[in-house]
Order: C-alpha cells, then sequence, then structure tokens
C-alpha cells in the first residue's frame, strides 16, 4: 500500500450463536506513532444468528506519513480489526483509556 | 462515530474518518465483486495498487445497492481509472 493511495481489505466475521448479535467493530494501528495518520473508526453493527459476513474497510495513509522523520524507519504497518458484543447501555472500554 | 485514540504529546487534530465503515452485506450483493478483488490481490501477490480497478467495481456495486453512501468516485481515489473508464464508456458520472 503506497502513502496517499486509497486502499480496499477485507475481514471475516461470524456469528456462531443463534441470537442475533449487536456488535461493535472497531481497528486499530501498530507501530502507534503510525496511527496518527490513519483513520480510527467505531461501528454498531448487527449479526444475525449463524450469519458470516466480509466486512470492507477502505482506507487511506496521510501521503505526510511519507514525509514525517519519524516515520523513517516504519516500513511496516499493522491494521487490525476488533468486533466485540455491544451490551445494553454497556460503556464501551476503548483500548488505552483509563 | 470517530474517536481519537492518542495518549501521545504530540498534538495532531484527528481527521474525520473517511469512507472506512460500511453497513453489513446480508444477502451478499456484492460477494461477486469482492471474490474478484480478492483473486486479484492474490494473483498480484497482494500488491494493492495493481487491484485499483477490481476494488473500485466493488465500491460501485456497493454504490449501486445502497451499501455505500455515495461519493463520486474521483474522491475515494480513483481519479485515474475514471480517465480510462471514460474513454471505453462515455456514459458515467
Amino acid at each position: 500500500v503506497v502513502p496517499g493511495e486509497t486502499a480496499l481489505a477485507f475481514y471475516k466475521a461470524k456469528n456462531p450463536t443463534d441470537k442475533p448479535i449487536i456488535g461493535i467493530s472497531t481497528y486499530n494501528v501498530v507501530p502507534f506513532e503510525a496511527g496518527q495518520y490513519f483513520n480510527k473508526i467505531q461501528v454498531k453493527q448487527r449479526l444475525n444468528p449463524q450469519e458470516e459476513v466480509d466486512m470492507p474497510v477502505f482506507f487511506y495513509i496521510d501521503p505526510e506519513f511519507a514525509e514525517d522523520p519519524k516515520m523513517a524507519k516504519v516500513d511496516l504497518i499493522t491494521l487490525s480489526y476488533t468486533f466485540f458484543e455491544a451490551k445494553e447501555g454497556q460503556k464501551l472500554p476503548l483500548p488505552g483509556y483509563p | 462515530m470517530s474517536t481519537a485514540m492518542n495518549f501521545s504529546n504530540k498534538s495532531f487534530a484527528p481527521r474525520p474518518p473517511d469512507k472506512g465503515a460500511f453497513p453489513l452485506d446480508h444477502f451478499g450483493e456484492c460477494s461477486a465483486f469482492k471474490e474478484r478483488f480478492m483473486e486479484c490481490l492474490r494473483r498480484s501477490g497482494y500488491e494493492s495498487a495493481a487491484c485499483r480497478q477490481s476494488a473500485m467495481a466493488y465500491l460501485e456495486c456497493r454504490m449501486d445497492r445502497q451499501l455505500m453512501a455515495n461519493e463520486p468516485l474521483e474522491k475515494l481515489g480513483f481519479k485515474d481509472l475514471i480517465n480510462e473508464k471514460s474513454e471505453e464508456k462515455p456514459e458515467k458520472s
């Protein structure tokens, strides 16, 4: 993936239960410093019983990334995707927050 | 909704999300397009740039079926591919 170029990726999620699940999907980026060049989004979605879906992620790395001297040694950025169940009224524990 | 998850002292303004979130394609309406894109990736050794045409086709499929907010393809980073396309097909907004 080239900074400044939009890219598409897919993740697959399955609801193995017999009940519909409302899930929250969020993605995270390592290394940490590269994260500032990424957009972080949380999305609430519903998966029906036994449903399996492909979830597209369409993203873009800011071209300024290539100019940031702190990023010079970064040649691998990992984008990971987490899908977890949302409970009614639950306050979302965001990674990295107290 | 977007959240900025960053603890560092560097100040940076969190950018509003660009087209990252999609409703689920519950009926797999665009699965064929997704497959074409994935096949392209496998063939090209996962070179994202080689498969932009297929990526664009996938997103067009989504937009045509209301599975994605309509955006002009130039804004999604496919400006150069549009110009090629309009040489073959004059009708494309």
